[in-house]
């Protein structure tokens, strides 16, 4: 299995007035196409600090950040903006939906920023990436119209568009009831089971539970690594439900 | 030589095309043409923000456009009696010296004013293209029984072109009435054409032209009658209004034969004598530049052959200069006043602008994290502030030319006075560029704020 991402010996300060934060005092990861990684541990364990590192939102005070061949650790701000517009896909524990747009648009957002034109096939594009997450019929509906679940939906297809090679989560479940939760971790399963690498923070057991590998970090460390096996996922009903039937016959997204 | 005038005006010019073609490629590109609707969405979103926050643009803009359009306009009606003068007319009169004669000999008749040499002198100066000598006197005019008081003006056949007199019936003096050599059976002709009054006033029911009108004794053959005028306004306060519907023209020549030098005027029980040649020289140069040169030519010539100061020379374009001086001061200080009131208005866009940044700022994280760049996130919001201030300027644009039409429409409504506006058409470019570029000048900070943001904490603001 080919490394899409791959961190040796992270470190990043944090500079206060007058005490240095040590987020993360040196964390090696390596993180395989397919993988399916949960990000454990309390606060303050720097698991969120190295989620920023991995999503190139910050830069490392030392150590190196191979990003599929590039070293990414030494990038312009510029730089680092166009690797995340090609090559990641970002999901937030509260959406982070732009309001003024419709469910279209906002998928269209990470387009944008990839300098390309905007046309009919763009268009075309995005209405299936909304499609694949069962809300092929609210594509001109504003984020305040849909529940919480639908947001992060939309959320998952916006992360999708660009066709990333690893999709960041930042506690994708966090605001959602358990059974929303369920269907959110079962789209980004069979997104997984689809080929993408998914990286998630998260700091409850059930959810980690649907990562394939654990890792625990405390005080800026890793602390250990565990292994899930496969699980069986929950029948669905709803539109995601219809959405995911549909699935198998898709080879690449 | 290029005048700051013309620079500024180049400037503008410049500005404007510079953020027409802007726009232009904004809008002919499809992703500019995205952006520039993103950013209406954004304004429209907040529309009532958006509008307060560029009022004080608009009221600028509207400003601008409205004083300056007045201003203009008050101007040009100015000009246009300035102009009415001969802008490229000298007139050298005759001036009646102040009389301090009380303690030396007593003269009944007062000599003074322009002389036929002096005439001649002006006839020497290169630029002068055209001379009209004037005699003007008061005199009764008779016919049959009836007697008129009228204007005797002695002058020859250029006196039609430099006032600009219309004919009604017969002809106007011929330089042929003017004829010099004594003998000839046209000289000293006494003919006459009569302003409208008075030849309505003595031949009521008949046609004027072919009778004889008498003026001191003398017989005058009517050839012509002038076409009824409005008197002149007295422009200034060295001429006073002309009546010239009073007038009766008769050659210069045969004013001098008839009259000799002195004049004796009958006026409401007294009588007074006077000694002038000539009461009034028009001379017409042949170039604006040599006006000011000629008027200071015939200075000279007049000090240097008159004892007294008996005489005036009156340069209608100095005047003209004047005013235009004059109205480039009032334009300066109205833009000054609109820099202020456009710079205020500025202070109102920034201000707002770094309220949205604030308000804003998890979406600036969230693009960030998308891909945007920084110069894409300038970008976005120095955008939103100038279609903010192109849009405040427009409507300053409407609400400017509003008042120019609609307040001395309402003002002649209510006072039966006019308000001269003219719309300067520079003020409307000078107006729309100043309200774009106070869009990018004030725009710039916020826009660079939020492009400074760091995405993380962006993403965590509230």
């Amino acid at each position: 299995m080919a490394a899409v991402a791959k961190v040796i010996d992270l470190v990043k300060n944090y500079y206060l007035e007058a005490v240095v934060v040590r987020a993360l005092r040196g964390v090696t990861l390596t993180v395989n196409q397919g993988d399916f990684v949960a990000l454990m541990g309390p606060s303050g364990s720097g698991k969120s600090t190295l989620l920023n590192l991995l999503g190139c939102l910050d830069r490392p005070t030392s150590g190196q950040y191979f990003l599929g061949d590039q070293d990414v650790s030494e990038m312009d701000d510029d730089h680092l903006s166009e690797i995340r517009s090609r090559y990641l896909g970002f999901v937030f524990q509260s959406y982070n939906l732009l309001p003024q747009y419709t469910v279209v648009e906002n998928i269209e957002v990470p387009l944008v920023y990839q300098g390309g034109r905007l046309d009919e096939s763009t268009r075309a594009h995005c209405i299936r990436m909304a499609e694949l997450v069962g809300l092929g019929e609210r594509l001109d509906h504003r984020p305040m119209q849909l529940s919480g679940g639908q947001q992060q939906r939309v959320a998952i297809a916006r992360a999708l568009v660009n066709s990333p090679h690893v999709i960041l989560a930042d506690e994708p479940t966090g605001n959602l009831d358990s059974k929303t939760s369920d269907e959110i971790m079962v789209l980004l399963t069979r997104l997984n089971q689809q080929g993408k690498t998914i990286i998630m923070v998260t700091h409850e057991n059930d959810i980690a539970a649907w990562a394939r590998r654990v890792v625990h970090m405390r005080d800026g460390h890793i602390e250990s690594e565990q292994k899930n096996p496969p699980r069986p996922l929950p029948e669905l009903k709803g539109s995601l439900a219809v959405a995911i039937g549909d699935w198998p016959e898709l080879k690449r997204l | 030589m290029l005048s700051i005038r013309d620079f500024v005006q180049t400037l503008v010019l410049l500005n404007l095309g510079g953020l027409a073609v802007f726009f232009g490629i904004m809008l002919f590109v499809a992703k500019g043409r995205r952006n520039i609707v993103l950013a209406l969405r954004s304004l429209w979103l907040h529309k009532l923000r958006s509008f307060l926050s560029v009022l004080g643009i608009i009221v600028g803009t509207a400003a601008v456009i409205a004083l300056m359009a007045f201003g203009e306009g008050s101007m040009q009606d100015a000009l246009e009696d300035i102009k009415r003068q001969g802008a490229t007319n000298v007139i050298v009169r005759s001036v009646k010296p102040p009389d301090n004669s009380t303690s030396q000999k007593r003269t009944f008749v007062v000599a003074y004013g322009l002389t036929r040499q002096d005439h001649e002198r002006f006839l020497t100066i290169n630029s002068v293209v055209q001379s009209v000598p004037m005699r003007i006197f008061p005199q009764e005019v008779r016919r049959l029984h009836r007697m008129v008081l009228g204007r005797v003006v002695g002058t020859t056949a250029d006196y039609q072109k430099v006032n600009k007199i219309d004919i009604a019936k017969g002809r106007f003096l011929l330089d042929a009435d003017n004829y010099e050599d004594e003998g000839a059976d046209n000289y000293m002709r006494n003919v006459a054409v009569l302003g409208s009054d008075i030849a309505h006033q003595l031949f009521p029911f008949e046609d004027p032209v072919g009778q004889t009108v008498v003026l001191q004794s003398q017989h005058y053959v009517v050839v012509g009658v002038l076409a009824d005028r409005m008197p002149t306004g007295g422009s200034g306060g060295s001429q006073a209004a002309e009546d010239f519907n009073k007038d009766v023209y008769i050659p210069l020549r045969t004013c001098w034969a008839r009259y000799g030098s002195r004049i004796f005027v009958r006026q409401s029980g007294s009588r007074s004598a006077e000694q002038v040649e000539l009461h009034q020289v028009t001379l017409t140069i042949s170039d604006m530049d040599k006006v000011r040169g000629a008027g200071d030519a015939i200075r000279d010539q007049l000090e240097q052959n008159h004892a007294k100061q008996d005489w005036a020379v009156t340069v209608p374009l100095d005047r003209l200069e004047e005013a235009e001086r004059a109205k480039n001061r009032y334009t300066l200080l109205l833009v000054l006043i609109a820099s202020i009131s456009l710079m205020v208005g500025g202070i109102g866009i920034m201000n707002i602008m770094l309220a949205t940044v604030t308000e804003r700022t998890r979406e600036i994280g969230i693009r960030r994290a998308l891909g945007a760049k920084r110069k894409d996130i300038t970008l976005q919001f120095l955008l939103e502030a100038m279609v903010q201030t192109a849009g405040g300027g427009l409507l300053g644009l409407g609400l400017g030319l509003t008042a120019v039409y609609g307040i001395p429409w309402a003002y002649t409504q209510f006072t039966d006075k006019t308000l001269p506006a003219q719309i300067v058409q520079m003020s409307i470019f000078l107006a729309l560029a100043v309200a774009v570029d106070v869009g990018i000048l004030f725009g710039w900070y916020p826009a660079r704020r939020a492009s400074r943001l760091d995405p993380i904490e962006a993403l965590r603001h509230e």
